[in-house]
Order: C-alpha cells, then structure tokens, then sequence
C-alpha cells in the first residue's frame, strides 16, 4: 500500500525533475544558429533513461523506501550534468568531461542498483562491520601507498591502477560510516557510562580510545593527504554517530574540543592550512584566493535570477567543473538556481533523517544517520566553501560535480539509505499486517 | 536517540540557513561591490564579445564600428579613419580600458540605457541586436580641413556652433591611431600604448579639450567683456593714451612692478575698437587692472566657463583657470599680465573657442557637445543630446554686440585680416592672440573667431592654436593659425549634401572595405 503511493510519488517527481533537466539540457546545448549536436540522443537519453532505470530497480528490489531521495538526487545530478555540458561547450572541448561523466552516471545507477541487490538486508553489513572498518582504513590510507597513490592538486587523495583514477576517500567515508554505526552500536553501553569529575561528568578514559583513533585519523588524513575537507568529514561523521549512540552530549564537547586542538595545531604545524584559513580571511590579495574571489564575481553577476543558462563565463573560476561547481550554478541560475539547490539537498537531509527516526533497529538508525551526515555536511562543506562562509576545503558537491568515485559512492549512498528505508516499512506493514490478522482472529 | 537525529536536523538546518544567508550577501548585497572590484573583468569582457553600436559623424563617415573577428571575442573594434577622429572616439580595448566616447557613451553603446530596456519589452521575441549607435555633431569634412590645414605642427582646432554648442571640429596634432590599442593582440596593444605614452608629444592627449595654454591676446575679449561690463568702458571711452609700455601702480598711485609692454615696442592705444584691432597690450593691461579690477576680472572670467567644470560629453576635458580675486590683492601686476592672457591663466582651446561662440550667441555659451543623437539598429532616434541647454552666460546680450562689432572691426582693420580669406558675403570677426611661453622667444600662435551671414547669428566659431612658433609677435596669431581658421569656418559654412547621409551611415562605410 504505502509502497504504491510512495512509487508513484517518486515517478511523478522523476517526471517533474527531468522536465527540468531535460529543459535545461536543451537552453544549454542549443544556440539560436548552430544545427541540432548528434550528441544530443544519447544524452537526451541518460537524462531521461537513468532516473526511469533507476526508478524501475526501486520499484522490483524496494518497493517500500521513500520517495522523495531519488528524485532529488536525480535532479541535482541531471543539474550537474548539464552545467558539465556546459562548461565544456565554454571551452570550446566537445570530447571534454560530459561524454565522461554520462559514464559515470550510467555506472553510479549501476552502483545505485548494484547495492540495492547485493544488500537484500541491511543486516548484513552489520555482521561486517568489522571488515568495512579494515576496508575503510585501507581505502582511506590507499593513496598514500608509493606506487599507486597520486597527488592531483596539491592533495594526495587519488589512486591510479592502470588507466583508472579514483578516489578512495569517497567510497571509505561509505564504509566507515558502516564500520562506526556497527562498532558504535555494539558499544554504547559501555561508551556511554560517564565518570563525575567534580562537577563535570565525562566518559571513562578507557573508552575513548576510538574518539582518539577516529580522531587521529583525520588528523593523519589531513596531514598526510592534505585533505582538509574529507579530514572533516570523517570527524564530524564519528562525532554525530557517537552521540546519537550514546546520547552523551559529553562525547560532543571533547570532541570539538580535540577538534579544536586538532585545527589550531595543524594551523601552527602546517603552511597549507595556515594559507587556506589566511586565504578565508582575506582572498583579496594578488593570486591569493583566486579560485573564492573569482567564485564571488561569479555569484555577484548572477544576482537574483542568473544570466541565464549557457550566458555566464563559468571557465574563469578554476575547477568550476568539480569543487567550484556551485559558483557557476549561482552565475547562471542566480541566487533563485542557487537556493533551489541549498533546498534540494535540505530536503535530502529532511527525508534521511526521516528514515533515520523510523528505522526500527539502532544499527540502522546510527547507519541511517551517518550516511545522511555524509551527504549533508559534505554538500555543505563544499558549498561553504566556495561561498566563502568556510575555508575552501576540496570535496566535490554530491551529484553535482564531476568525478566518477563521487558520483558511484554517493548512488551506493543513496541505495543504502533507500534500503533501510524500505526494510523499515516493511517491517512496520507486516507488524501491521500481523496486528490485523490478531484483529481478525479475536 | 531520535531527540539526537532531531537536533541534527536542526544543527544541518542551522548551516543551510547560513549557507542561504552568504549566497544573498554574494549575489545582491555586496554584487555591486564584487563588480567594481578592480580585479573583475567580467563586464568588461562581456561588453568587449558584445555586439556594439557604431559612431557615425554627422555627414555620414563611420569612425567607429565593430566588425566580426574569427578569435574568443567574436568582434574587433574598428576605426576606419584612424588617428582622425581618435580623441573623440577615444579607444576601446581590452586591458587598456577604454577613452573618448566609448567611454562616456558606453551604456548607449552596448545597449544598456533606460530607452532601450523599455523598448525591450515590446520586442521580447524579435531577433535585433539592442545596440545604440552614435551620431555626431561633428563632420568629417570639417575635421578632415582641419587636420590639413593644421599639417604637421602641434596645435589644435576647434569648430562649433555658437548658436547650440555642436562641435563640428575637434582636432589637435599629434594625434594616434585607436585600431593599435583596440586590437585583439594585447602583447601589440600594450606595446602600443607604451610607445604612445613615452611619447613627449603626448599623442594620447587631445589638447584641443584635455590640455591648457596660455591664452594670450585672445583673453583681451574677457577683459574687455568685464571693462564694458564693470568698469565703465563704451565704444567711446575710455581713450587709452598712446604709449609703448603700461606701468602698474599700486596703492597710492606709486609704480610696482615691471612695465608691460606692446609687441614690438609698438605704440598703441585709443577707444575699445582700435585697441582690439591693434591689441594693444599696453591698454588692455590698464582696463582689466585699473577700470575693471580684480573682482569684475576674475568673476568674468567664471562667468566664461574658467575655474568651471567643463559639461562636455567627452570624458577628462581640462578646465581653464583664472586667478581668483584674492590673489590679485597688493599684486596689480599680476592683474594687468592677467589681464592679457599671461600670468596664471590657461584656457584650452575648446574654451577660446567657447569665448568667441559667447561674443557670437548674444553672450550665451551653449553646452558643448560631440554627439547629437543616439539611434537603435532601426535607424530610431532613441536618445537626442539636448542643443538648447545653456551652459553659462558669459556677459550681457548689449556688451555681446559690442564685442561682436569690435572683432569684426579687429578682421577689417586689425590683426585678424587674413580671418575672412574666401569668406566674402560672410560676417567675419575674430581676435588674434599670441601667448608667450615663459621668457622664452617662442609663442602659441592664436586665433578665435566666428562667421556667418550677415545680419544673422553667426552659425560657426572657431579657436585654433599653433604651439611654439618661432618668434614672439603680435603678427604670429594674424599669420600662422588665422588662414587654418578661416578655412575651416569656410567649409563649416559650405552645408554639404551629404548632411543628409546621416539617415544611412552604412553607406559610407563601404568605401572603406
């Protein structure tokens, strides 16, 4: 029952959003002279095709979850993919990045799909908790491995095996994220008792050890890999899991406390971290923050209602396809395009914290919450960023940017979620189902 | 826990909502202080791939266009006439920015002015490049004349029409080519540009409107204008007694000062006319020192346009300047060289030029301007310069009409004769002037002076300067710049046919292809 109403939800926003997109593609791609591109089939094709794939792979392997994630995430994607579109057509490189990026869409609903078979039950990554933490460590330490780690500007967060280049980082927040809702689960009891220091109640030394670890961690990540973003991600991640598996706001306080020990150390320690927080201050400077400054002069001739799709001059931000990429949707779309993405992602949060609270078992609340921290904080991250809100710390923005470990994470991401949530209304219907059936038989 | 997922929410909430908050900052509270910062070449950019209006004169010669160009920008700018015209349209290009017209008629050029937005609204759906294009006063046979007439000597000239301040020329040599500093090779054009300003000659400068000389002789119409105005003087009296040199004196009658003395050691004087005719230095320096003095002098000279801004549609026009009145106190030397165009005066030439249209238009100087109109890409006027605006009343209609018979007198009897050569049939007054330069033996050859039909307001006046002649005479101004004068009035007053052009300034354009 709940599963039909929530299908058919989802198809008429697929629809809705894919309008958009599809409309989007078309201002971008078509000029008032120049004949129709061959290119705009096939492209036409994964706009429109994917969602429906995806759509369809929900409807036979979760017919119960939520509605209103994939729409939403399908529209940011498609959001990207035409700004990806366009940004090659600003550089005049028809064999630029969105042949490359239709890929990673078609392999990220792939991954989207993918996960919503291999894991028929969310239980199952529970029993693996252990192992997803040893794969997330790994994954996260990949790139420092000699032969195979790369640095591509200034961070050292890429692998290359052969002739593919991915990012480990994205796909070990996912398994971390497993790792840390299991272990934390398993241990709340224990994390959770408190020892009175006079008037301060704090948790007992002995455990912790992994508020350490994890905070080590992110330490060595941002040192080591000069991934200030991702360092923060991870920290944040275990901090929120840690208190909802706890409910002890002191686990909060020592962890923004080590954050901040953490922050003003790396500050002192480390040239890089020091310029990025200079740069925050005062990007004004000669070839100082040029990537903020020219992402404000971007925004500022956007104004209200943008300069209009295809009008701007998205090429003079630097990486305006992966991390900049929100400077250029408030150029062209304006503070209106800008907003409505803020909503989007707004409404992503609203819908996993959702699934969150009804999940019925602790491991995938604490799961549930964790991934939607990730996608949350990681979009706001990045958009802070550029915005200038935050020191601009490198991670890409969720669906939008361009990058292929992105973009597969971030669908396995949304397959997880969708699966939790779907376990949970079916659980709950056949509590339902059962209770009638008592009804019945009284 | 769900009080914990709660507060998340709220906590993510929090962040959006400042996320939501920077974004208006960005893109309305501080977008206009974003797009001044200097280093945002966004608009500039924009505008230089933009479609541009051209600037067309008022005979029909297009002197600026943009032309499709096979690089990023799309359109390179173009000067068909080359250095002719460069101080009026100035230059438009990338890194060096942008002077003269396309500078100050930017917005009208790119299509962004008010009329054009209205326009817009009926025209949503029609295919048209919104762009203005500019029709000038000025004609290109005029400034062509006085670009030949004036040859290879530093000087300038200046043609308006005393009776609604359009400039017909507006001329001063050495002058520059604008396609070097336009061109899409910036490597070129900043090599250009660097050549031009180590140029002593100072080619970039228009010194007809954004430089100023010593006016000299010229000046002697202000004075006069204060004399008859302020200090009792009338066609008939005072009579300046015949003498070789004038001797300030200060209080109690006692001398101070150096004598000031005619050109040549001549020996002049008599009533106002003789004294313009023979400009004579010796009474002219008495009038505006002793029968005017110094508040009549300085607020004449302000009532002329001096110590005033300049309204002219041009961008960085120089002003002229007059000592004020306080700083003639115990110093009636100074007042009398002040009083004869030397000392601390300066006047561009524009400004003598505006000091005879004031003699000509009843002792009205009407607003200058280079652009009569703005048209959208269907030849509509959008925009008309007003050419009814006074700018400031110089003197009194009566005192206007007297200095007019004096320099006509100055042109039958004086030192201006050569001012009328081939303008038989036409009024012809002017003033000679010839300024020296420090103590040196050279000197600016001046002359003003308008022309018209008998009996009707004279529809031309003219300042033309030649800088550092050889020699310092009164005879210099009579001989170097009144023959350029003279025939460049001629042509102003010859109304050509293609006047009419001006509906199709495309026309013209294809002699140059």
């Amino acid at each position: 029952m709940i599963g039909n109403v929530r299908r058919n939800t989802e198809l008429g926003l697929l629809v809705l959003g894919t309008m958009f997109v599809v409309g989007a593609y078309v201002l971008t791609t078509l000029p008032d002279d120049s004949p129709i591109p061959n290119t705009t089939g096939p492209f036409l094709a994964i706009i429109v095709g994917l969602p429906l794939l995806a759509h369809i792979a929900v409807r036979r392997l979760a017919p119960q979850a939520d509605g209103m994630l994939l729409p939403l995430a399908s529209l940011l994607n498609g959001l990207g993919y035409v700004f990806i579109v366009r940004i090659d057509e600003a550089r005049a490189d028809p064999d630029g990045l969105a042949g490359l990026q239709s890929i990673w869409m078609i392999l990220g609903v792939g991954a989207f799909i993918a996960t919503l078979i291999v894991v028929r039950d969310v239980r199952m990554l529970e029993r693996y908790r252990y192992t997803a933490g040893f794969v997330g460590i790994v994954l996260l330490l990949l790139p420092l491995v000699p032969v195979v780690g790369r640095t591509i500007n200034g961070s050292r967060i890429w692998v290359s095996i052969g002739p593919v280049n991915f990012q480990p980082g994205e796909f070990a927040k996912l398994a971390l994220a497993v790792f840390f809702a299991g272990y934390l689960w398993e241990k709340r009891e224990l994390l959770a008792i408190n020892r009175a220091y006079g008037p301060f109640s704090l948790p007992d030394p002995k455990h912790l050890g992994p508020v350490l670890l994890a905070w080590g961690a992110s330490l060595v990540v941002m040192v080591s890999e000069r991934d200030l973003g991702s360092s923060l991600l991870f920290f944040t991640l275990f901090l929120v899991l840690i208190w909802v598996a706890t409910e002890r706001v002191s686990y909060l306080a020592v962890g923004v406390a080590l954050f901040a020990g953490g922050a003003a150390f790396a500050f002192n320690a480390f040239g890089h971290v020091q310029e990025r927080v200079d740069i925050w201050f005062d990007p004004w400077g000669k070839d100082r923050g040029f990537q903020v400054v020219q992402a404000a002069f971007a925004m500022a001739d956007g104004g209200v209602s943008g300069r209009g799709l295809a009008l701007g001059s998205p090429t003079k931000i630097p990486v305006v396809e992966s991390d900049m990429i929100f400077a250029a949707i408030g150029e062209e779309l304006g503070l209106l395009g800008a907003t409505a993405v803020l909503i989007a992602f707004l409404l992503m949060i609203g819908a996993g914290l959702r699934i969150a609270q009804q999940a019925a078992r602790g491991f995938e609340r604490l799961l549930a919450v964790g991934l939607t921290t990730l996608l949350g904080f990681q979009a706001f991250i990045i958009m802070a960023g550029v915005t200038r809100l935050l020191p601009l710390t490198g991670v890409t923005l969720p669906f939008i940017s361009y990058g292929g470990s992105s973009l597969l994470a971030n669908y396995a991401l949304l397959a997880l979620l969708l699966r939790i949530s779907n376990d949970s209304a079916e659980r709950q219907s056949d509590a339902l189902a059962a209770q009638s059936m008592t009804e019945v038989g009284t | 826990m769900s009080k914990q997922i709660r507060n998340i929410g709220v906590f993510l909430a929090v962040c959006y909502a400042a996320l939501f908050v920077q974004v208006n900052r960005l893109t309305i509270f501080q977008a206009d202080e974003l797009k001044d910062n200097p280093a945002n070449n966004r608009e500039v950019e924009r505008d230089f791939s933009s479609p541009r209006g051209s600037i067309i004169t008022a005979d029909g010669r297009v002197v600026a266009r943009s032309v499709p160009s096979n690089d990023q920008y799309k359109l390179q700018r173009e000067y068909p006439t080359g250095e002719l015209f460069a101080h009026v349209t100035g230059y438009f290009a990338f890194e060096l920015g942008s002077t003269g017209l396309e500078r100050s008629y930017n917005d009208e050029l790119a299509g962004r002015t008010i009329d054009f937005d209205l326009q817009e609204l009926s025209d949503l759906f029609v295919d048209r490049e919104r762009v203005g294009d500019l029709t000038l006063t000025m004609r290109n046979d005029v400034q062509e004349l006085a670009r030949q007439e004036l040859g290879q000597r530093q000087g300038s000239v200046v043609a308006l029409d005393p009776r609604n301040g359009e400039i017909l020329a507006l001329w001063s040599f050495p002058s520059y080519d604008p396609n070097a500093l336009a061109t899409h090779d910036f490597n070129a054009a900043e090599q250009a540009s660097n050549m031009l300003n180590a140029d002593p000659e100072k080619p970039i400068l228009a010194r007809s409107y954004q430089d100023n000389f010593f006016p000299g002789s010229t000046f002697k119409i202000v004075t006069a204008a204060a004399g008859v105005e302020r200090g009792g003087v009338t066609e008939d009296q005072p009579d300046y007694p015949a003498r070789q040199a004038y001797q300030p004196v200060g209080a109690g009658g006692r001398p101070v000062g150096r004598p000031i003395g005619n050109f040549d050691g001549a020996t002049c004087g008599g009533t106002l006319f003789p004294i313009m005719e023979a400009s004579c230095n010796s009474a002219f320096a008495e009038m505006g020192a002793e029968d005017a003095g110094a508040d009549a002098m300085a607020d004449t000279a302000q009532a002329f346009g001096f110590n005033q801004d300049v309204p002219i549609d041009l961008p960085r026009p120089a002003g002229s300047s007059f000592p004020a009145a306080p700083e003639f106190e115990n110093d009636s030397p100074k007042l009398a060289q002040a009083s004869i165009g030397q000392n601390d005066v300066r006047a561009t030439p524009l400004q003598m030029a505006l000091v005879a249209a004031a003699v000509a238009n009843g002792g009205e100087i009407m607003t200058p301007h280079v652009v009569r109109e703005v048209r959208d890409d269907q030849g509509e006027v959008v925009d008309r310069i007003a050419d009814d605006d006074v700018w400031t009343r110089a003197m009194s209609g009566g005192t206007a009409d007297l200095l007019r018979q004096g320099m006509i007198s100055v042109v039958q009897d004086g030192t201006a004769s050569r001012l009328d050569n081939g303008l038989e049939g036409f009024e012809v007054g002017g003033k000679t002037g010839t300024a020296q330069i420090g103590s040196s033996d050279s000197s600016h050859a001046w002359i003003i002076g308008f022309a018209g039909p008998p009996g009707e307001a004279p529809s031309v006046a003219v300042a033309v300067i030649v800088e550092a002649q050889p020699g310092v005479s009164e005879q210099t101004g009579g001989t170097v710049a009144a023959p350029i004068a003279a025939a460049v009035m001629r042509q102003a007053l010859e109304q050509p046919a293609a006047l009419s052009g001006q509906e199709s300034g495309d026309s013209d354009s294809g002699e140059e292809q």
